[in-house]
């Protein structure tokens, strides 16, 4: 039986940074990963002469020259930073209200989003200001708490970071309104919202403001060939860095023995390791990977208590025209049906709402797509089960079909700009297409809601008491620092120093 | 950043931060302690939609022409197939003269009825898998299926409601199935099908297709011979004079056929300035002529173990692989799903790229079944 030092199981994001730091640290690390590519939603797919892009609109925390992000940084510490090509957008988003049909377009960089912001909304400087500036702690502090291994002493915190400890309890919407700012500017600000999946009125302060922060302080970022390039160029490291990855290689089974990790089986093999690092979700690790007499039933409860965040519906549209042809004049496209994101989260819950985030990424990317053409990808996110109670093995294409078109048209209809005669390639997928590559409940691509006690900072210190069966851990969109590329890529590297101080 | 907001509240505040989870142990204490749930309808419908694999029996053989022969596929594991959309294919895989073939056929009938698919296999010289079939498979004979995949469909969002379709030999298979289909659906305002083939014999399905036409004003096919000379068939092959003739402007065309039909179509359409955007094709493979055969050695590299075989310059790796005993990962066999997917360690190759994604090219990936050996060859599989 082979025997390895670590088994990482799923080379998604999470994944793939937790194998490579440990691969790098000098361990021998196995990565286990059904499907047949590195990066797990991070890839790309091909149809006729596109590529597109599956899931990554924009990354965030990915600095410049001179100017470090968390990513790069991240990437640095990787060894892969100069082998990946990023390209930064200058717009941070851009929102439509379909209601009054009111756009903003925000820009990158502090000083301009405030200034921005007080053009759309005059009186909001003060606490656009405020607001940057709790950023900034914010910001020192989370990297105080990442970097400290060990118990984290909280008098020491409180005395370092005040303002983190104070705001750390706090919902997104307590905190804009105490700081006094203006109704209009907190919905503005809070467009983001929709890619964390939970509304401010349950979403942690902390954690929104630490990505806004991000974007609007570098810009969004993108690689030039798709997130297929980041998860390839990872993949690549941990091999030659002496790692060791099988495909079409699903694992069954984790063996637990006196509540110690002690292997791992897929269909026809078995593997020995003391340390497994699970890329996917709780629910169904310990719901059928672990026998039943060594799952514990505290886990058992919270997994029981947790709800599946957002599913998601992606329209990839190759279009034979330019997007100055089309008329695209923004990278990423807000449409919503109402700037309140509590309204608009309980609209979402049915499955035709029409709220989307439109992404052309030629608009930053000139070798997004051929020359005389161009890329649009819709998304369209969906809270709760009604697309498993909607579907069946009869309906299904039909439904795939309607969607489709019914997310064209609010496109259309919102931005006023008509796509439908240059669609040359369309692709759709469903919370379905993504259950099928990823085997996460319901296809859930955001893992956990981010409700109030399942925020980033419970999460992130109950870890050690939640971590019951000795050698198991979970990294990526199910882990400590919830769903999205940066925080998926920053928690593995969190879980592999973990493992490692094991 | 001086020190913010919520003073009167800090006492509290901090007291609460004390507990650092938030109240997320008192929250679950009452919860379930079953198993957590974690399959969920959707999740439920992958297996239905994409099995891994699935195991049939050949319930019925019914030979449409001299060379070419219909089987009915039934599932032994469930009583139904995957639903799939018209146009799709599967891979079938056979085992003879002590190897394992593994061939993509398109689904040839219709879309609502799954308990069973047909499938119609039309003989090619030298064929292996076309051979055995045609030859020596049986009613009751197992076989196993992978599958449905493909990307050949009408799509209502992208193509226009006026199609038409071009079929040539065996091309008709898939056709077939998309006809049928938007006829019955009435997903399509019309159709014209122009079918070519050697000889009028050769033509399959003409009762259908014709009573079809009969019932349906909106359908009309047109039956193209290239061997035979006929009084009432047109002759020759699908050429620019046709194709005007048929108004194609903003009409998508559906493209089925042998190798020669899409390289002398794709200059017309050329030459017509017919936009991609209306041309969708079935997939396909240029097989690769040559006259001298060299022999090297491949080696591959797969989960930790290590084969080496001979590989041969008029032959894809796969191929390769098929005569060496080595299974190899494939379902379309002709570069485009990705399934077999590998990295090219050393070695020199004449192989298509267009399938491939831009960042994998740089990095030298190939697709093993479009791919001839220029020297010994190292390849690592997935
Ligand atoms: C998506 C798709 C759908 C399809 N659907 C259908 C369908 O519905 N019905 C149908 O009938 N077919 C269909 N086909 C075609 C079908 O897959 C082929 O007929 C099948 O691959 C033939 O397999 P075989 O074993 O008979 O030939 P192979 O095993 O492929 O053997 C022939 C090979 O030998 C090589 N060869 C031939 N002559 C020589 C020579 N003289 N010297 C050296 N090498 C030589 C050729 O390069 C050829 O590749 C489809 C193909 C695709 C890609
Ligand atoms: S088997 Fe599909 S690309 Fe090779």
């Amino acid at each position: 039986m082979e025997k390895f030092d670590c088994i990482v199981i799923g080379a998604g994001n999470g994944g793939l940074v937790a194998a490579l730091t440990l691969q790098k640290k000098g361990k021998n690390v196995l990565i286990l990963e059904k499907g047949l590519a590195p990066g797990g939603v991070a890839t790309s797919f091909r149809r006729g002469r596109f590529e597109f892009d599956a899931s990554l609109h924009e990354l965030c925390g990915y600095g410049e020259l001179g100017n470090k992000g968390e990513i790069d940084a991240l990437f640095e510490r990787l060894g892969i930073e100069s082998k990946v090509e990023m390209m930064h957008a200058k717009e941070a988003f851009h929102v439509v209200d379909k209601l009054t049909k009111d756009e903003y377009s925000m820009p990158v960089g502090v000083d301009n989003f405030i200034e921005k912001m007080e053009e759309y909304v005059p009186g909001s400087r003060d606490s656009m200001t405020t607001f940057f500036g709790l950023c900034e702690d914010i910001q020192d502090a989370l990297s105080y708490l990442h970097s400290e291994k060990g118990a984290i002493d909280e008098k020491d915190l409180y005395q370092k970071y005040p303002n983190f400890v104070q705001l750390a309890p706090y919902k997104v919407n307590a905190v804009l309104e105490k700081i006094k700012m203006p109704k209009k500017a907190i919905e503005i600000l809070s467009t983001y919202w929709v890619y964390l999946g939970s509304p401010i009125d349950d979403l942690s302060f902390v954690h929104y403001a630490s990505m806004v922060y991000s974007y609007v302080l570098y810009g969004p970022a993108i690689p030039t060939y798709t997130s297929h390039e980041l998860s390839r160029v990872l993949e690549n490291e941990f091999k030659n860095a002496g790692g060791t990855i099988y495909y079409l290689s699903e694992v069954e089974k984790i063996d637990v023995e006196d509540g110690e990790v002690t292997g791992v089986q897929t269909k026809d093999t078995s593997y020995a390791t003391s340390h497994v690092i699970a890329n996917l979700s709780p629910k169904v690790v310990y719901g059928k990977m672990i026998s039943k007499e060594n799952v514990p039933i505290e886990n058992c409860q919270l997994e029981n208590e947790r709800i599946l965040g957002a599913r998601g519906v992606s329209i990839y549209l190759g279009l034979n025209a330019s997007c100055e042809e089309i008329g695209f004049h923004h990278y990423t496209y807000f449409l919503s049906n109402n700037l309140n994101s509590k309204v608009e989260y309980k609209k979402m819950q049915e499955v035709f709402h029409g709220n989307v985030v439109g992404v052309v990424p030629n608009i930053v990317n000139k070798k997004a797509s051929p020359e005389g053409t161009c890329i649009l990808n819709l998304t369209s996110l969906i809270f709760g089960d009604a697309f498993d109670k909607l579907v069946n093995k009869e309906n299904y294409f039909d439904v795939k079909e309607q969607l489709a078109d019914f997310l064209i048209r609010s496109f259309e209809e919102t931005t006023g700009i008509s796509i439908r005669e240059y669609i040359e390639e369309i692709e759709i997928a469903t919370p379905l297409t993504f259950a099928r590559y990823t085997g996460h409940p319901s296809g859930v691509i955001y893992g956990y809601m981010a409700k109030g006690y399942d925020n980033l900072l419970p999460r992130t210190f109950s870890e050690e008491e939640e971590t019951r069966i000795k050698g198991l851990r979970f990294c990526g969109g199910f882990g400590a620092r919830l769903s999205g590329f940066s925080s998926t890529y920053l928690n593995g590297e969190d879980v592999a120093m973990k493992t490692l101080g094991e | 950043m001086k020190d913010i907001v919520m003073e009167k509240e800090q006492k509290k505040l901090f007291e609460k931060f004390n507990d650092l989870s938030l109240g997320r142990r008192d929250i679950t204490k009452h919860s379930s302690k079953d198993l957590p749930k974690y399959n969920y309808p959707v999740n439920n419908l992958v297996s239905a939609f994409h099995p891994s694999k699935m195991e049939v029996v050949v319930t019925k053989i019914v030979e449409e022409n001299e060379n070419t022969k219909s089987f009915w596929l039934k599932r032994e594991d469930s009583e139904y197939l995957p639903p799939f959309k018209a146009g799709s294919y599967i891979t079938l895989e056979v085992h003879t003269n002590g190897r394992i073939y593994k061939r993509p056929y398109t689904i040839s009938s219709d879309t609502n009825s799954l308990k069973e698919y047909r499938i119609t296999i039309q003989e090619e010289k030298n064929g292996i898998v076309s051979h055995y079939m045609c030859h020596e498979c049986k009613e009751n004979d197992k076989l196993t299926i992978y599958g449905p995949f493909g990307h050949f469909h009408y799509s209502l969002i992208r193509d226009s409601s006026d199609i038409i379709c071009l079929a040539g030999g065996s091309g008709i298979t898939g056709v077939r199935s998309m006809i049928v289909d938007l006829l019955r659906t009435k997903k399509v305002s019309s159709i014209e099908l122009i079918y070519g083939t050697k000889t009028v014999n050769d033509i399959l399905w003409k009762p259908e297709f014709d009573e079809l036409a009969k019932k349906n004003k909106n359908f009309k096919v047109t039956y193209l011979l290239s061997e035979e000379k006929r009084e009432d068939y047109p002759y020759g092959f699908i050429n620019e004079d046709l194709l005007r003739n048929l108004n194609p402007e903003g009409k998508t065309f559906f493209v089925s056929g042998p190798v020669a039909m899409y390289q002398a179509l794709n200059d017309v359409f050329v030459k017509m300035d017919i936009p991609n955007k209306f041309i969708r094709h079935e997939e396909f493979r240029e097989s690769l002529e040559t006259e001298d055969v060299e022999t090297y050695e491949l080696t591959i590299h797969q989960k930790g173990n290590v084969t080496v075989i001979p590989c041969k310059s008029n032959q894809t790796l796969v191929q390769s692989m098929e005569e060496g005993r080595f299974s190899a990962p494939v379902h379309c066999t002709v570069g485009i799903c990705g399934y077999c997917r590998s990295k090219l360690i050393s070695g020199t190759v004449k192989t298509d790229t267009s399938a491939l994604r831009k960042k994998d090219v740089d990095l030298k990936y190939i697709h093993p079944c479009v791919t001839y050996p220029l020297s010994d060859i190292e390849i690592e599989l997935p």
